[in-house]
Formats: structure tokens, C-alpha cells, sequence
């Protein structure tokens, strides 16, 4: 799709009448406009917004009770379909269906659809035409005002169709030399936004730039300061269960925070860094328990699909084991995030990622106890990321088809290590060579990813399917369970079938040569390492 | 992606409307089309007014030097896109003859766009050639317009034959043919009509009328499905592509 250029019209002047004399001037064909009442929804990281797209309900003022939800680009329409008033999107489950809203459901997935904005907007869309009266820039204009009438600016997004990319550049150039014009990053939902005072999406991966120069000691207290945000970012969801990826990012940024600890052996002291190593042991460990409820649900849809339709019926009993299982898991961690112990934890981190508290005043650079600390964090992620990929490459050469299961999860540890330190600290280190590392990784780590959880599903659907069977369930549950259970296996069996050639992929002269290249491990280093290792 | 084909070994039995409009259709629907206008006729691309031209024509395209996504351009209707016709199809054949793989090269050349789209038309000139055999090989179903005539019969008979007697040609194609232009005040249509339904049960059961809304396409230069949308020749197509949509 083309890209969108989007401007807004200086507010000195009537905009509409700069408009109508700027539609006039370029011959714009311009549909009669209609105004609406808008609700905008977006995913609390934002994906609409990052796909330059917007999801609304849309009222017509003229006939209130004419609704749609409209999913729009650029004047595009991507999906819409006429509503119930007082519709709300929520989950992707409850969309339209039809093959349009299914491109909505991928690009939200699990999140869950917020109302992000409200505005009235005066809606006009046209086209920039050719000489066969064909249209080749579609144009949507849009006059919006909060729901107090309060003025937002007015907005012109222009997108060249398909193969009309040049015959809008003309437009474009127009548009930029016309003095009433400014080009705008920000849809008509984001200036709602902005000017209610919402807050930023939530992050989605980290966006560190660390600084190649600085000290061990600061660079990870950057890390750990992003990483903290990151986990104050997601705490009121989890604690409010708004969607399964609050609690899923926060026990990414505390098993992050646990992993540059954990690699912080030289550089923080070592009293500090343990204190903090088993508060966030504990608190990864009581979101462990919904984490895996959480995952249990997300996968029902496979689960079920994977099976004949008269055995997706019958494992309803299991769905409603599920989400119970959910809400008492759920309930009990929102009860130990609100704990006195989590509080204390989080006020001590705080303090000591400000420099400041007792856990602060232990860690002087340079101290025999750091020694590492006032190191270039270059050097020292460099060598931290050299043992963890020796590491990997060691112990996966070692397992073959008559490996224990063990032997497979531990690996997938060792490429967590390894993964999170390429994440954390791979700023330092030539983009480049860090594609080349990250790409083979996160494809081992899927398919050790996929060995891992389908057992623990398996042993967790074992377990339920004895607690239902001592309920009572019917005979059918029982068998679909089992099925279900057999498709577990299955895609356990395939994971372990591609695990060779995945390994293989990440162990490729290729990628070993990145890695030399960020660790900084010259050809003799790593012709040992080879020796030694195969 | 599905490869459907508008095809009829005889000229003027509505090939080309049934392509627009069904394409408008799908695309109204939600689903991400592509149409190609393979005619040097070009009366598909002339519906929605784009230039037929391709830059390096259809040997750019055939022989790779021009990836198929280069040339699609965007038509006024949410999520249809048009491959414009080029005067240059009209040696399609002398081109693929001199392919290395002929019958596969169309759907290679398709295959650039797989993930762009849920449904490609492919608008295809009449006769029984090297194009339509590899058209054949690309497409998941031929579409087939049937006018209620003896004339019009006797070429889906001829295709029929052609068929069965070129397995290796047409594989796991499935043929779909429909009545197209019928005018049921015409007691021969009327008659023809249910004699061959009688004979060919897998015919679609909807069928397009004799309309004049469907003449005016060329008038306004849109689908009559989005022209008048309630109109009687458009709600036969919105049926019948729920037919295809069945069949598939």
C-alpha cells in the first residue's frame, strides 16, 4: 500500500474555506461531507496507530441511529460493516467476521481494543483524478472538534492509489508549497489524544541506544532503568487483567531485569545484586502460575481446531475449567502485586536505580567488589555475550535423537541467556552483524520454544482431565482430551524433528563469524573454540 | 489466492462483465482482489478507467524483467487492483512459445503477488491457444459464461472435449459454467436453459441476465455492482459469486 502523507490546515484562516479553495485550485473531485460522531479504539501498544490505520464506531449526526465500525487508511477503507449503536470493539473474538476484519484480527491479535478517543468530525473524501477521470490520490479531509466543541486541527490525508505513485507526487509537491499546509505525523485520533493528555502507547521492544563509550556500571543501570519503565508500564494492566499481555511484557521486563542481574557479576556488587536477584526470582515466580493460564486460553483456538468438530464441542467443560483457573490465578497474583513485599521491592529497586538507599551505597565503581564496573560496557557485554553463545553452541552440539527432553529445556535456557543479552546490550554493537546473530537465534528459541510448552501443556492437560474426570465429565470430554493431548504430541514430536536443522542454521560459519565480530573473538579464538568444542 | 478465469472459447458471451463484476464483488466483500486483464481488447481495464499499458508489455512481465507487483495499478474501489491489458497480449502465445515452460509461467508470474491477494481474475481472450492452455495450468477454476444459444453450447461442449482429452493440462481445474446474457422472455433461452441444466446438473444455479444496466457499464465506466448495487444483473452477480465462493 502507498504510503500516507498526512497534513494539517493552519487554523488562522476558516480551514474549511483554505480547503475548498485548495480543492478548487488542484481540481479535487469532492464527495458532499457528512458528519459523524467518532469513537476511535486502538490496542494499548498502539498497532493501529503504528499501522498508520485507525478503528472507529461512527455515528452520522444527520441519522444517529445509522453506526458502523469503520477500519480506515488513508481515506481507504479497509473493513467497515454497520453496527448496534453503542457498539464497542473489544477482543479480536468480537470483530465481524468476513475475510477484512480477519486482517484486523491478525494485526491486534490478543490485545484487547480500547476507546483511545472521541471527537465530532466533518468528513469529506475525494480524489485527485486523470485525464481518464480515473482516480489516482485519494483525499479525506476531515474538520474534527472534541466532544466540547473544542477545535482540533483540520486534517487532509492523501495517499496515492496503487501505481499512481508519480502523478501524485505532483499533488504532494502542492500541498507542501502551499502555505496554509503543514505535513503532520499525527492522525485525528492522536491530536484527541494529545489534547485530552492520554500518555504514549505502551512500548513494544526495546528501543535502547546505549551509549558504546560509557562505563559498565552506567550501561546497565540504563538497561535496568528502561527495563524498570517497562515493568511499571504494564503493572496497572496486569493488576486490572485489561489483556494477557500486561502480565506477558511484565514478566518479559522482570525476567530481563533477573538475566542483566544475573550478567551484572563484576559490575554491580555482589550483595545489591543478589538482594535484587531473589526479589525478582519471587516476583517472576508468583506471575508463573496466570502466565500459565493465560497460555492454556490462547491456545484453546489451536486446541480445538486441531481436533474433529464434534470433539471441539465436547471439550467445552475443559474451556470452563480453563477461564476459572484463569480468574483464581489472576485474582490471587493481583493480590500479591497489591502485597506489602512487592511494594517494598519495588520502592528499594527504585532507589537503587536512582543511585540512591543503602543497595545504592554499595556498589562503588572500581571496588574489588565491582571490578568490572567502571569497564568499558562494551568489553564487558561483549565478553558476557561470548560465553553465553560458546555456551549454546557447546551443549546444542551435544544433543542428538536420543537426547532427554532435559537436555532440550536446558538449552532453551542457554538461548534465553543469549537472547536477552543481544536485546539488552546489542546497541553496543554493529547493527548489522547483530540481524545476522538475532535471526538463526529466535528460530532455535521457537522451536525449543514449541518442544517446551507443548509438553507442559500436555502434563497440565493430563492433570485437568483427571479433575474433570473425578467431576463427572462425559466420556466424550474425556476422549477429546486425549486427542487433544495426542495433537500435543504430535507438534512436540515435529519440534524435536526440526530442532537439528535449526541448530544447524545457528551454528553456520555465517553466524558464528557475526557473533566474532560483535564479541570481538579473532579467527585464532575462535578456530579453538571450534577445536575444543566438536 | 485463488486463480479464477472468465473464459469462453466464443467471443461476446459476457466474459468480461462477469469478470468486473464479480471481482467488485469479492472485493466488496472484504477480500483483496487482483484482476488481470489478459484481452489486448483491454475492455476490462477500459471499465476502470486505467491506461492499458504495461511498461515492457507482456514480455517484461513473462520473461521476469518486470515483477507483475511493478505494473498493478489501483482502481477506484477498495481493495481491487487491475494488471492492465497491453496491445502486446496479442502475441501472448508467440511469447510463451518461446518459454521455457510455458503452461507454468503464468502462475509464476502470479506467484510474485500470493501473499497480496485472496482472489486473482484473470480476464482472458477467446480461443483455445497457448495462453488459454496456460491459464488453464494457473487457474483453481475457469468461470464459463454460456449464452442460452445452440452456438453458445456447442462451444462449452467443445471445451468440455478439450477437457477431457488434456488431463495433463488442466489437473485439478474445476470448470464452472453459468448462464450469462439469458433472457427468460425468450422461450428458446427458456427452453435451452432447462434442458441443459437436466444435462449438466454442475451447472451454477444462478445466471446473469440480458440487462441493459449491464450495456451502460461502458457508458459510466464502472462494475454495474457498484453502479446500482440493487439493481437485478447485480444481485445475480453477488449470487453467483456466493455460488463460486460454495464451489471452491
Amino acid at each position: 500500500m502507498s504510503e500516507l502523507h498526512r497534513f494539517v490546515v493552519d487554523g488562522i484562516i476558516d480551514p474549511a474555506v483554505t480547503l475548498a479553495a485548495f480543492a478548487e485550485k488542484v481540481g479535487l473531485s469532492e464527495n458532499e461531507a457528512e458528519e459523524f460522531d467518532r469513537r476511535f479504539f486502538d490496542t494499548p501498544d498502539g498497532r493501529l496507530h503504528a499501522d498508520q490505520s485507525t478503528l472507529e464506531v461512527r455515528n452520522s449526526v444527520e441519522f444517529p441511529l445509522m453506526c458502523s465500525l469503520v477500519w480506515l487508511k488513508g481515506g481507504q477503507v479497509l473493513a467497515s460493516t454497520r453496527v448496534e449503536s453503542g457498539f464497542s470493539p473489544d477482543f479480536a473474538d468480537s470483530l465481524p467476521s468476513g475475510p477484512a476484519f480477519d486482517r484486523l484480527r491478525e494485526l491486534v491479535e490478543m490485545r484487547r481494543l480500547l476507546p483511545v478517543a472521541t471527537v465530532r468530525s466533518r468528513i469529506s473524501s475525494g480524489g485527485h483524478l486523470d485525464s481518464e477521470e480515473k482516480t489516482t490520490a485519494r483525499v479525506h479531509i476531515d474538520l474534527p472538534s472534541l466532544p466540547d466543541g473544542q477545535p482540533l486541527p483540520a486534517l487532509i490525508e492523501v495517499r496515492a492509489v496503487r501505481g499512481y505513485e508519480a502523478e501524485t507526487a505532483g499533488l504532494l509537491r502542492s500541498m507542501r508549497a502551499h502555505e496554509a499546509f503543514e505535513p503532520s505525523d499525527l492522525s485525528t485520533a492522536d491530536f484527541a489524544r494529545e489534547m485530552v493528555g492520554a500518555g504514549p502507547y505502551l512500548p513494544g521492544k526495546l528501543s535502547l541506544q546505549l551509549d558504546a563509550s560509557a562505563s559498565a556500571d552506567a550501561v546497565w543501570r540504563v538497561v535496568l532503568r528502561e527495563l524498570h519503565d517497562a515493568m511499571i508500564a504494564n503493572f496497572r494492566g496486569t493488576v486490572d487483567d485489561i489483556d494477557s499481555e500486561y502480565l506477558h511484557d511484565f514478566r518479559v521486563a522482570v525476567r530481563r531485569t533477573r538475566s542483566v542481574l544475573q550478567e551484572g557479576r563484576g559490575v554491580l556488587t555482589p550483595a545489591a545484586r543478589d538482594h535484587f536477584r531473589d526479589g525478582f526470582k519471587w516476583l517472576g515466580d508468583i506471575t508463573t502460575p496466570t502466565r500459565d493460564a493465560d497460555v492454556h486460553l490462547l491456545d484453546y483456538p489451536n486446541m480445538i481446531g486441531a481436533l474433529s468438530p464434534e470433539y471441539g464441542e465436547a471439550l467445552a467443560p475443559l474451556h470452563e475449567l480453563l477461564l476459572s483457573r484463569q480468574r483464581t490465578c489472576q485474582a490471587q497474583l493481583a493480590l500479591d502485586l497489591r502485597s506489602v513485599r512487592r511494594a517494598e521491592l519495588g520502592a528499594e529497586w527504585a532507589e537503587f536505580l536512582a543511585g540512591e538507599g543503602p543497595w545504592a551505597r554499595t556498589t562503588p565503581a572500581g571496588s574489588d567488589a565491582a571490578p568490572d564496573a567502571s569497564r568499558s560496557a562494551r568489553d564487558v557485554a561483549a565478553e558476557r555475550m561470548e560465553r553465553a553463545h560458546s555456551r549454546l553452541v557447546r551443549d546444542g552440539r551435544t544433543i542428538d535423537g536420543s537426547s532427554e527432553p532435559e537436555a532440550l529445556h536446558d538449552l532453551r535456557k542457554d538461548a534465553k541467556r543469549l537472547r536477552y543479552l543481544l536485546e539488552c546490550f546489542g546497541s553496543l554493537f554493529p547493527a548489522e552483524d547483530l540481524a545476522v546473530a538475532v535471526k538463526p537465534l529466535k528460530s532455535l528459541q521457537d522451536v525449543l520454544g514449541e518442544f517446551q510448552d507443548t509438553e507442559v501443556q500436555a502434563h497440565a492437560l493430563a492433570q485437568f482431565g483427571r479433575q474433570l474426570d473425578v467431576e463427572g465429565a462425559s466420556t466424550d470430554t474425556i476422549l477429546a482430551m486425549g486427542g487433544a493431548i495426542e495433537q500435543l504430541s504430535v507438534r512436540q514430536a515435529r519440534a524435536r524433528r526440526e530442532f537439528a536443522a535449526r541448530f544447524e542454521s545457528f551454528d553456520s560459519r555465517e553466524v558464528e563469524s557475526a557473533y566474532d565480530s560483535i564479541t570481538g573473538v579473532g579467527p585464532t579464538k575462535s578456530k579453538k573454540r571450534k577445536k575444543k568444542n566438536r | 489466492m485463488k486463480i479464477l478465469a472468465t473464459y469462453n472459447i466464443k467471443g461476446g458471451v459476457g466474459k468480461t462483465a462477469s469478470a468486473v463484476n464479480l471481482a467488485h464483488v469479492a472485493a466488496s466483500r472484504g477480500n483483496r482482489v487482483l484482476l488481470w486483464d489478459l484481452d489486448p481488447q483491454g475492455a476490462a481495464t477500459f471499465y476502470f478507467r486505467v491506461k492499458p499499458k504495461v511498461k515492457g508489455g507482456g514480455e517484461a512481465l513473462l520473461s521476469g524483467r518486470r515483477e507483475l507487483a511493478d505494473v498493478i495499478k489501483g482502481s477506484d474501489y477498495d481493495n481491487l487492483d487491475i494488471v492492465p491489458a497491453d496491445f502486446s497480449y496479442r502475441h501472448l502465445d508467440l511469447m510463451l512459445d518461446d518459454a521455457k515452460k510455458p503452461l507454468a509461467l503464468l502462475r509464476k508470474v502470479l506467484s510474485g503477488v500470493a501473499d497480496e491477494y485472496d482472489y486473482v481474475f484473470l480476464d482472458c481472450a477467446p480461443s483455445i491457444s497457448l495462453t488459454s492452455e496456460s491459464v488453464f495450468r494457473a487457474a483453481d477454476a475457469l468461470l464459463v459464461p454460456v449464452i442460452p444459444t445452440t452456438l453458445s453450447i456447442r462451444t462449452f461442449d467443445q471445451l468440455d472435449a478439450f477437457v477431457a482429452e488434456n488431463p495433463d493440462i488442466v489437473r485439478k481445474l474445476k470448470i464452472m459454467g453459468f448462464f450469462s446474457m439469458a433472457d427468460s422472455r425468450k422461450r428458446l433461452h427458456r427452453e435451452l436453459m432447462e434442458e441443459l441444466r437436466e444435462q449438466r446438473p454442475e451447472l451454477l444455479p444462478s445466471q446473469v441476465p440480458m440487462d441493459t444496466d449491464i450495456e451502460r457499464m461502458g457508458v459510466h465506466r464502472q462494475p454495474v455492482t457498484a453502479m446500482f448495487p440493487k439493481s437485478r444483473p447485480a444481485r445475480a452477480y453477488q449470487s453467483l459469486w456466493d455460488d463460486i465462493v460454495e464451489r471452491l
